[in-house]
């Protein structure tokens, strides 16, 4: 953990973790005996279920409730042994559906996607591919009312510790680039822009895209301020979301890959950092339980301890080992006990520490008088709630210890539930 | 998946900078120490007991408002014995235990917690509770009187009682240098003027208070007390001998920077710091006070919430 620094006259600086040799290829572990997926849909709401328990799977098929967009794919094959609802953060449900993996040499591979794998499009990347590590999102380039203008490459983690995306630019680029050049074929668009950390500048120029640097100081890697500094710049006003879709390095080889070989790539590239701050890139398939990985490196658990997924700033937190690795979990840091630093609930002492690292130039300390309050509205409406690009740098440094940052969060859902239920009544 | 294991499940961010508010109280009393502790060599015993008092009797009156008003006990986090510090930085080594023990009366209750507790205080609580006993009991803090029976090797005449009566030439009898030592009387713990600009500078380093605050406090003062001085030389005292007298010092560096009461943006930092220097020479020079200091934080405390209006433009926000 990155104390306070001693002196504190300028504002406190978090790095972005920098690949380094030692680390830089990653341990196979294989999924033991169950993977488990979290289907973003409630149960209830799956009246017509396409899957029972007891039906097998096939390695890439496609697990979905319904007929929608919303699905994953199966790393393994195997036989599903339960469905369930999970809930995840503020209450949202999930389908969480459990298969029992086939041994290593009886594995069989679902072949629908290799049948449509010449003619690459739109369509079937949407019918096939979201559910590769990286999680591409193509819903974007269906919606007609905001075309999409740009296609842009993450090469850079988002949060700290992670070093996912910069291995991907450090030793696959080629594979970035035939991923590129598949999507902008596929959608049309030729703007394609690689975001990368300064040290894999050199790399990525070979790449065929458009490279950008950003600095190596949080957040300056989150899309939201990267669309800030240094798209705006590209096309003049156009400072909103729409119009460009991103990618991570991860999904863009995995598309890549898909596409050349007509097999699905499955496995998860996630950095993995143990208690003792050992860092360690790990190869599993999707859906694998991260006692799986804690077991590969004799880690233990006890009670108190902390396992997060994500980074450290922005990840969540998981309530058992048993939780799995989804397309979107690019880290799993486990923190001891000890190194948990708890909230507290004493009020705001206006020190202002919050207003002086928000990216965003958000009031913070007037911001989180509302939030206790419970005034959402005037939050929104009056202290810029809806600004916030969800960094958690303001919970981080607070003095109080205010959990700021889960304040903004549920404000933020309570609105939009407000709202989306406005909107069904209407 | 029924294991028995309780994991610590949280919401985002997993990692603090372990800044907190009893730290930041811990360095501030370190600080102060600077100059208390020279306060009371030169005021003997009684200073001792003036500044234990006052921190005693304001932690008292802090636990005492959390029983009466059934809150989690919060002298933990140092704020309560800070404010007993700052109030008793300010006092003269002679007053009577009564008006200590109702000064932090003052500043705790009155101050702070009718409020809410600790953020939510408009003024800084020290300066509002010295400024009601000052205002009540004017002769306790007569510092000429308060003082009369100890003997110093130096001019033990009150600095800015000298000024204000008998205009810049007898002020011109103080040697910055010895100002600086600490040789003039005041304030148990806003004398020593090296050992407050010491503790300044220890805590604008360390983030604890903010450097723009107390910078321009200092430099309104200079400035403003430079004007006058222009103006006429023979009536009003230079820049130099403002910046060293009264509770200029520990104005600047203990209590205009108090958080609650004092903005966090940059831009507004600096006008609530200019305004307060300028405040406080105008109040010296041309108003009835002897010190405008203490007013002067008031003024700027309440001009707090519209100065710090003064911001940037949040993201997404405007053009």
């Amino acid at each position: 953990m990155i104390k306070r620094s001693f002196f504190g006259l300028v504002k406190p600086k978090l790095q972005y973790e920098i690949i380094d040799e030692a680390q830089a290829e990653p341990v196979s572990i294989k999924a033991s005996k169950q993977i488990m997926l979290y289907i973003d849909q409630s149960l209830e709401n799956t009246g017509n279920a396409l899957l029972k328990t007891g039906d097998p799977v096939k390695a890439g098929q496609k697990i979905a409730m319904t007929d929608s967009v919303d699905y994953l794919l199966s790393s393994k094959s195997g036989q599903i042994s339960k469905i369930s609802t999970f809930v995840g953060i503020m209450g949202k449900k999930f389908t969480s559906v459990t298969i029992d993996v086939d041994s290593e040499s009886s594995q069989t591979v679902d072949e629908s996607f290799k049948n449509v794998c010449q003619t690459p499009s739109l369509e079937n990347a949407r019918d096939f591919l979201a559910g590769l590590p990286g999680q591409p999102d193509f819903n974007g380039f269906f919606d007609m009312d905001k075309p999409v203008k740009a296609i842009v490459v993450l090469g850079v983690d988002d949060d700290l510790l992670s070093t996912t995306n910069q291995y991907f630019v450090k030793n696959n680029i080629i594979a970035i680039k035939t991923g590129v050049d598949l999507l902008c074929k596929i959608t049309g668009i030729s703007n394609a822009i690689l975001i990368v950390p300064q040290h894999l500048e050199q790399v990525a120029g070979s790449s065929g895209a458009i490279v950008k640097t950003v600095d190596s100081e949080y957040p300056s890697a989150h899309p939201e301020l990267i669309m800030q500094h240094i798209l705006a710049s590209e096309d003049g006003k156009s400072k909103s979301k729409s119009g460009i879709a991103f990618f991570s390095a991860e999904a863009v080889c995995a598309i890549g890959a898909a596409y050349n070989t007509g097999k699905l790539p499955l496995e998860k590239i996630v950095t993995f950092v143990s208690k003792n701050g050992n860092k360690q890139l790990v190869s599993v398939p999707i859906g694998t339980p991260i006692q799986d990985i804690l077991n590969k490196f004799n880690e233990t658990l006890n009670d108190g301890d902390r396992v997060i997924l994500g980074g450290p700033m922005k990840g969540i937190s998981a309530f058992s080992a048993e939780y799995p690795v989804l397309p979107d979990t690019d880290a799993i840091i486990i923190q001891d006990k000890n190194q948990i630093t708890e909230r507290s609930d004493t009020a705001c002492i206006n020190c202002g520490e919050c207003v002086r690292v928000c990216p965003a130039n958000i009031q913070v300390n007037q911001l989180i008088r509302f939030l206790e309050a419970g005034q959402y509205e005037e939050a929104a409406d009056q202290n810029d709630l809806f600004s916030c690009i969800e960094c958690g740098f303001c919970s981080y440094v607070c003095e109080s210890r205010i959990p700021v940052f889960q304040h903004i969060k549920l404000a933020k859902h309570t609105l939009e539930s407000m709202k989306a239920a406005e909107e069904s009544n209407a | 998946m029924h294991n028995t294991l309780k994991l610590t499940v949280s919401h985002a961010p997993f990692w603090h900078n372990g800044s907190s508010i009893s730290s930041k109280s811990r360095n501030i009393l370190l600080a102060s120490l600077l100059a208390v502790i020279p306060g009371c060599l030169q005021y003997g015993p009684a200073a001792v007991g003036v500044v234990t008092l006052a921190i005693a009797s304001a932690v008292i009156w802090e636990l005492l408002i959390n029983f009466i008003s059934r809150r989690p006990i919060s002298v933990g986090d140092g704020n309560a014995a800070l404010i007993g510090m700052m109030f008793a930085m300010m006092l003269p080594a002679t007053t009577p235990w009564w008006a200590v023990v109702t000064g932090t009366f003052f500043a705790v209750v009155i101050g702070k917690e009718i409020f809410g507790g600790i953020g939510a205080n408009p003024f800084n609580p020290a300066v509002l509770a010295m400024t009601i006993v000052m205002l009540s009991w004017g002769d306790l803090f007569d510092f000429n009187a308060a003082l009369l029976n100890y003997s110093f090797d130096f001019n033990a005449v009150y600095p800015l009682v000298l000024s204000k009566s008998f205009g810049a030439l007898p002020a011109e009898s103080f040697v910055l240098t010895d100002l600086l030592l600490g040789k003039q009387i005041g304030g148990i713990g806003a004398t020593f003027g090296i050992g407050l600009i010491a503790g300044g500078v220890y805590l604008m380093l360390r983030g604890y208070i903010r450097w723009e605050i107390s910078i321009s406090f200092l430099a309104g003062i200079f400035a403003s007390a430079l004007f006058f001085n222009i103006l006429n030389p023979e009536l009003y005292a230079g820049p130099g001998f403002h910046l060293l007298t009264g509770y200029t010092l520990i104005g600047a560096f203990f209590l205009a920077t108090e958080d609650s009461s004092s903005p966090v943006n940059f831009i507004p930092m600096l006008i609530y710091g200019l305004l307060g220097g300028a405040l406080t020479v105008m109040i010296r020079n041309i108003g009835t006070h002897i010190d405008g200091v203490l007013y002067a934080i008031l003024i700027i405390n309440l001009v707090n919430p519209i100065v710090d209006k003064i911001r940037p433009k949040a993201l997404g926000k405007g053009v």
